[in-house]
């Protein structure tokens, strides 16, 4: 087994229209981990997986997975990786049994292999009873089901998911969380891109997060959570459309420490400082004085959807559809909310080791 | 420690091709809506054309019924609508995530276009025999018989190949549906009717017979009504070497090989740089 599963260095992928989607990535991805990579909308998730899986060229840098150059030797790499994209990706027409076994034939599972591996995968993914009906009958999470299992038939050491479970509902959700931690409990190398946070949290050793092409941070959820500096107040306001002058209030009166950042939402306004908890009152205070009515208010721990809005300025789109900004402008007492931008050492940016990539 | 994981490589070319061709033909034999649409129009043509022109162009064809005339172009016609459809197949493909999915793995490329078009063989020598059959028994002739016959689905096999190949490379470059049928369809019926297809060249203007002679379908109608006469039918090409119907047969089928091995080329070339041609 090799060391790492990925090794990708100074990576840029330019499209033929001047699009820079990735630009100088440094990645490296532990054999056996679980490692989740976030970011935005069009922040270059899903080129970076196309280019690791060797649908796309780098038009820079270089590219190893499981030991071999992504560039140099495609089959190499392709016979070695699983790969479940956005996009369910069956064949509608034909069962679930043949979808496997056109997987099976596809990477070349021995025919003696196959049709126990098929069962075992139908298994797996709780597709034994359907195994014969064509899968264009299957609802959205069964074809998620079934194309994770399409991409696991040759048991690769390295598998890819590509927002796996977007679209799905909670419950198929997390019947899908349990395959995947469960392929990696037994020694899989899983690379996640999702716009779920929990999921991320639940299930990843290690995240990145990539915004305009860029590892802007990464480190374990723990550290990156303590990373976003304090506590997060979250406060309702009677009128959502002043949360513009409560802001106002919060920032004018120098109530929290240095660092805080204070964010309109879309119910009021959000707060995350060192003492949040201790200076809260006093905010809600200063509110009453200027007149502004608070109708609900709460102190907890950060989230990654914390860590996402501090990295990125935005909100991943699953907490936007829960309620929150899908653009929030961070106004801080010390600076931008970009700063805050966080490695495993609290510097900006991606985390660089001796050999300048992020580990 | 830097050892390298896996082993396995996928199958070899010859399982590629078997694997892709289960897959469309287990599609093909699901959907047999396709394979009847796509006589339609062909049989439409052979019905109408035999019933509307049949009297007057028998006249001009010294002794041969238009029936036995029109029959070859009509089982080209079918090759081509066939072979149209390649292309919506594809796009499907695309639409539904079977392609990169068919890329990502260690399949070779030139297997999966292979296996695929096989798949598409095995319908059109379906549907020329359909046809065929019902020629015969609207009172078409195949001089050289059930050898002929055979001898006429190869041909349209081999014409099938480029059309094939363009209908790919409609869909890798459009990925739309729409705009592959369109493309596709766009040049079906002028290809048809500026060719030997539904009447003798020297019949028709001299603009046309020039056209005709850069037209692929010329070689395709004209090969397969050699087969169906028994005789040399090429007038685009003076061939005299080889007497017979071979005097249109060995030009034709070179003129088809070469369309057929430059077509695929580029289709293939366009399906293996289909994912990374985007990027600088």
């Amino acid at each position: 087994m090799t060391e790492y599963a990925i090794e990708a260095r100074d990576v840029a992928v330019t499209y033929a229209d001047g699009t820079e989607a990735v630009r100088g990535v440094d990645l490296l991805v532990e054999t056996g981990e679980f490692f989740g990579f976030l970011g935005p909308n069009g922040a270059g998730k899903t080129t970076l997986i196309k280019t690791l899986v060797t649908l796309l060229r780098p038009t820079d840098g270089t590219v190893t997975v499981n030991g071999f150059d992504a560039v140099a030797e495609p089959q190499s790499v392709r016979a070695t990786v699983g790969y479940m994209p956005q996009e369910t990706s069956i064949d509608p027409e034909l069962t679930a049994r043949e979808n496997l076994r056109f997987a099976c034939d596809a990477y070349g599972v021995s025919r003696a292999e196959r049709g126990d591996r098929i069962d075992e995968l139908l298994a797996l993914v709780e597709l034994t009873d359907v195994a014969d009906k064509v899968a264009d009958d299957f609802s959205g999470g069964m074809k998620k089901r079934l194309d994770a299992a399409t991409a696991l038939v040759h048991r690769p050491p390295l598998v890819f998911l590509d927002e796996p479970t977007t679209g799905l509902d909670p419950a198929a959700r997390n019947r899908l969380w349990e395959y995947f931690q469960r392929i990696n409990d037994e020694g899989t190398t899983v690379f996640l891109t999702t716009q779920y946070l929990e999921e991320a949290d639940q299930l990843c050793d290690r995240l990145s997060v990539i915004q305009d092409g860029s590892v802007v941070a990464d480190g374990t959820p723990e550290t990156l959570k303590r990373r976003v500096g304090g506590e997060i107040l979250d406060v309702e306001l009677a009128e959502p459309a002043e949360s513009e002058r409560a802001v106002a209030v919060a920032r004018d009166e120098s109530l929290f420490a240095e660092g805080a950042t204070i964010t309109p939402t879309e119910s009021g306004l959000t707060v995350t400082a060192r003492d949040a908890r201790t200076r809260g009152t006093d905010l809600l205070v200063a509110l009453r004085d200027a007149d502004i009515g608070v109708v609900g208010f709460d102190v907890r721990a950060p989230t990654l959807d914390d860590v996402f809005l501090a990295v990125t300025g935005e909100r991943t789109e699953a907490a936007a559809a829960d309620g929150g900004d899908v653009q929030a402008e961070a106004v801080s007492n010390g600076g931008d909310a970009r700063e805050a931008a966080m490695t495993d050492d609290g510097e900006t940016g991606a985390a660089p080791d001796a050999d300048g990539v992020s580990r | 420690m830097s050892v390298k994981t896996g082993d396995r490589y996928g199958g070899s070319f010859a399982s590629d091709v078997w694997t892709t061709f289960v897959r469309w033909t287990i599609k093909s034999v699901r959907n047999p809506f396709v394979l009847v649409v796509s006589l339609v129009q062909p049989i439409i043509f052979l019905v109408l054309f035999t019933q509307v022109f049949g009297g007057v162009a028998t006249s001009a064809l010294e002794g041969v019924t238009y029936e036995t005339y029109l029959v070859p172009a009509i089982v080209i016609q079918v090759a081509l609508v066939a072979a149209a459809t390649s292309g919506i197949g594809l796009v499907n493909d695309i639409e539904n995530g079977m392609f990169e999915k068919t890329l990502v793995s260690p399949m070779n490329r030139v297997a999966v276009f292979v296996g695929k078009t096989l798949a598409e063989v095995v319908r059109i020598i379906a549907q020329v025999t359909i046809v065929l059959s019902l020629g015969v028994v609207l009172g078409a002739e195949i001089a050289t018989g059930l050898t002929g016959a055979v001898a006429i689905a190869g041909i349209c096999v081999l014409f099938s190949v480029w059309f094939t190949a363009f209908s790919n490379v409609l869909a890798v470059v459009t990925r739309d549906e729409e705009s592959t049928i369109i493309g596709a369809n766009l040049l079906q019926l002028p290809l048809l009717f500026v060719s030997s297809a539904f009447l003798p060249l020297p019949a028709l203007p001299t603009w046309i017979q020039t056209v005709a002679t850069f037209n692929p379908i010329t070689y395709g109608v004209d090969a397969t009504r050699a087969v169906m006469l028994g005789e040399d039918t090429m007038t685009v090409i003076e061939v005299t070497r080889f007497g017979g119907m071979w005097d249109t047969l060995v030009p034709a089928l070179a003129v088809l090989v070469c369309l057929a091995l430059a077509f695929g080329s580029v289709a293939i070339y366009a399906i293996s740089r289909a994912a990374s041609a985007d990027v600088r």
